[in-house]
Formats: C-alpha cells, sequence, structure tokens
C-alpha cells in the first residue's frame, strides 16, 4: 500500500468512527464520562485528549496482540486482560512522564486521569477495533477517530449544557436527564443523516 | 439511628440509582438492554463482575497510590469476566454472545473505578457488602424496566413470549434508549424528590465538581 494510500484508509475510518459510528451517540461508550466532562470546558480539553490519545496509542499497540490473541482457542476470554493491561502500562507510563517533566499539570490531572483513561470509550474503540479492524492503518484510523468522535460528542453536550440546565426546563428534568433526552436526539439525527442501523 | 442507618443502605436503589440518577453505568442499559432476556444477562455479568470485584478489591492495599489502585480494581473485573462469560455462555449461549461488547465493558465501569473510593470502601466490610448489593439491585431494576418496555414495544413479547404485534420497531435502537433512560430518570426524581436548584447545580457545575 503507497503512503497516499495508508493516509487515505486512516482518514476514512477516521471518518467512519467519528460520524457514522460515533463512540456516544451509536454505542453510548463513554456516555456518562462525555456527561461528566462537559459541565466544564477545561475537562472537554482534558478528557478529550486523554482519550484520544490513549484510542490511538493503544490501538496500535492491541493491533499486534489481536491477530495471535484471537487466532487462539477461546482467545476472546483473556482480551479484557490484556487490553486493560496495555491501557494500565501506557497509563501508568503517561503520568510518570507527566510527573517527571509537567509536574503542574500532573498535579491538575491526577484526580481525573483514571476516569479519562479507564472509561467505555477506550476499551470499546480496542473492542470495535479488534472486531472490525483489518490492518494497521485501520487500527489508527479507528482509534484516532473515537478520540475525535468523544470530542464531537463532548463539545456538542457542552455548549447544550448551560441552556438544559437553565430554569426553562421543567425540574425533574434538569440536567442528567434532559442531557440523556437530548443525546437521544443528536443519535436519532446521525442515524437519519446516515441511513445506518446499529445492529445492537 | 437504625432508620437512618437503613435509609442509607437503600439509597442504591432509587435515590442514587447508578443508571437513572447518577449515570455511573449507561452503556449496556442504553444499547444492549433490548429485551428482558438481555436485561437479565446483563443483570447476571454485572453482578458477577462488579460485585465480586468489590468484595474482592476491598483487600488491595490503600498504601498503594490511588492511581494504580483503580487500575487494579479494573484488573480483577477483567480476570472474572472470563468465569462470567463462561457461565452465561452455557445458560444463554445466543443472548450472551450478542450482548458480549457490553459485558466486556463492565471491566471498567464507574460503579467499580469510581464509586468503591468515595462511598464502598470507607464502610466497614459487612456494611459495605449490604450497600454494593442494593446498588446491583438499584442496576437490575433499571435493566428490567428498561429492557422489558422495549421489548414490549419492539417485538411485542414478554420474555419472548408473543402478547402482541410490534408497535414501535425503533424502540430497540439506542437512540430510544437514550430518550427512554433520560424520561426514566426524570420519572425516578420525581418519585424520590431528589430536585436540585438549577442556579445551585451550574455554579457547582462550573468549579467542576459533581458526581461521576
Amino acid at each position: 500500500m503507497t503512503l497516499s494510500g495508508v493516509i487515505a484508509k486512516i482518514i476514512s475510518l477516521a471518518m467512519i468512527s467519528i460520524f457514522t459510528q460515533n463512540a456516544i451517540f451509536d454505542r453510548a461508550f463513554g456516555a456518562n464520562v462525555a456527561i461528566y466532562a462537559s459541565r466544564n470546558d477545561r475537562h472537554v480539553t482534558g478528557f478529550t485528549f486523554g482519550v484520544t490519545a490513549m484510542t490511538t496509542i493503544a490501538s496500535v499497540v492491541t493491533y499486534f496482540i489481536d491477530k495471535p490473541m484471537l487466532a487462539l482457542p477461546n482467545g476472546y476470554y483473556f482480551m479484557p486482560l490484556i487490553y486493560i493491561g496495555v491501557i494500565g502500562v501506557l497509563y501508568v507510563a503517561g503520568l510518570f512522564v507527566l510527573w517527571k517533566f509537567f509536574h503542574k499539570t500532573y498535579k491538575n490531572v491526577r484526580k481525573y486521569a483514571h476516569l479519562a483513561i479507564f472509561n467505555c470509550a477506550v476499551i470499546g474503540a480496542l473492542f470495535l477495533n479488534s472486531n472490525y479492524g483489518s490492518d494497521l492503518p485501520s487500527y489508527i484510523g479507528y482509534g484516532f477517530g473515537s478520540g475525535v468522535g468523544f470530542f464531537l460528542a463532548c463539545f456538542l453536550l457542552n455548549i447544550a449544557h448551560e441552556r438544559l440546565d437553565s430554569d426553562k426546563i421543567p425540574r425533574i428534568f434538569r440536567g442528567y436527564p434532559i442531557m440523556l433526552i437530548y443525546i437521544g436526539i443528536m443519535s436519532l439525527a446521525l442515524n437519519i443523516l446516515i441511513g445506518y442501523t446499529a445492529d445492537f | 439511628m437504625n432508620k437512618s442507618k437503613r435509609s442509607v443502605s437503600l439509597d442504591g436503589l432509587l435515590r442514587q440509582n447508578i443508571v437513572l440518577m447518577s449515570g455511573l453505568v449507561t452503556a449496556p442499559i442504553i444499547v444492549a438492554a433490548t429485551s428482558g432476556e438481555r436485561a437479565l444477562v446483563l443483570v447476571l455479568s454485572f453482578f458477577m463482575m462488579s460485585y465480586t470485584s468489590i468484595l474482592l478489591c476491598r483487600f488491595i492495599p490503600r498504601k498503594i497510590v490511588y492511581s494504580v489502585r483503580t487500575m487494579l480494581y479494573a484488573v480483577v473485573a477483567a480476570g472474572l469476566f472470563i468465569p462470567t462469560v463462561v457461565l452465561l455462555e452455557k445458560w444463554f449461549p445466543e443472548t450472551t454472545k450478542n450482548v458480549m461488547l457490553y459485558i466486556e465493558l463492565l471491566t471498567v465501569n464507574s460503579l467499580l473505578l469510581a464509586k468503591t473510593e468515595t462511598r464502598f470502601y470507607l464502610k466497614p466490610y459487612g456494611a459495605m457488602a449490604v450497600d454494593a448489593f442494593i446498588y446491583v439491585l438499584g442496576y437490575a431494576l433499571a435493566a428490567f424496566i428498561v429492557g422489558i418496555i422495549r421489548e414490549l414495544l419492539a417485538f411485542g413479547t414478554f420474555f419472548g413470549m408473543r402478547w402482541f404485534d410490534p408497535l414501535m420497531p425503533a424502540a430497540k435502537s439506542p437512540f430510544f434508549g437514550f430518550m427512554l433512560v433520560g424520561i426514566l430518570a426524570a420519572v425516578c426524581r420525581a418519585v424520590t424528590g431528589k430536585r436540585v436548584s438549577a442556579k445551585k447545580k451550574l455554579s457547582r457545575d462550573r468549579r467542576g465538581e459533581g458526581t461521576i
């Protein structure tokens, strides 16, 4: 495959995971984390960076693990353990780098880092890669796109947050319930726009 | 005193329901709980993985730094995934295969990674075991309500038994799951009377506080 072919594949897979198979709108991966992060502008940036970095790097690592593991009889029993191991090693390494070279950032993120890393959006992207990914560019594209899709969802929730939490919303719907209904409407809109139906 | 103890331990059922009130574990319910049997499989897997993990992870020394401790919780849950899936594949082979992705995701659920540190592990072991079990019952309640409503609407069946023609096939879609859980969350708030002042909540959110 030529370099332009590789880049084209990465971009097309990224687009699929951002729009047609958005982690939150289509699969609800990390919906709770996105709702939490969307309440605060700084959290949107921080969580998105953590999720995108982890889905991309972990996708590269798991590409080399998936094929031999899934070829084994009942190999899929061990995949969660392996993925947690991969994410865990990257998480500790990331924290170490922050602690060593960006101590102030480390102090700010250490309380929330595990929420940005150990969540359904990250591990879900790895499982979808193992199901649908065929080669390294598709793993990278899907992993990176999952993080960007998470950002898109967080951003859309963030801009709607103040309005959805206002006095104009009936009290019992304010906050979490109306956020879910809003995500449902966005999910419906994306489904109609794309004409795509998830198999679940 | 006894009364207050009892009310605290029942919080997980409605007032702090992890699906309908705090939204800690939503993905499996919103996407995969489209029938009663699927809800049952999700509840059993949640019980076997999360509840057992909470009980086991209590023995992880508190001396280990928080960042590494949460990672170990996920490792324990991932280890418990193996016996859980082996059993579920024997009992419900087809349904387990269909919801497998959402069983795998339970290894990183927020009840285990967040609630343990802020609530369960602050209590004595026995009280913690009861409290965590109530939270699992709260999850089961939400899963069955969502699963049964969607099965009736989407397929016209109740645990596979045909009652009437499907009324709304789209009820099995994720967008319907979001909306249904949102409406049930509002109903749950109305029932428990948990209402937060908009101003108070907004200022709290701006400071970056809140629950997850």
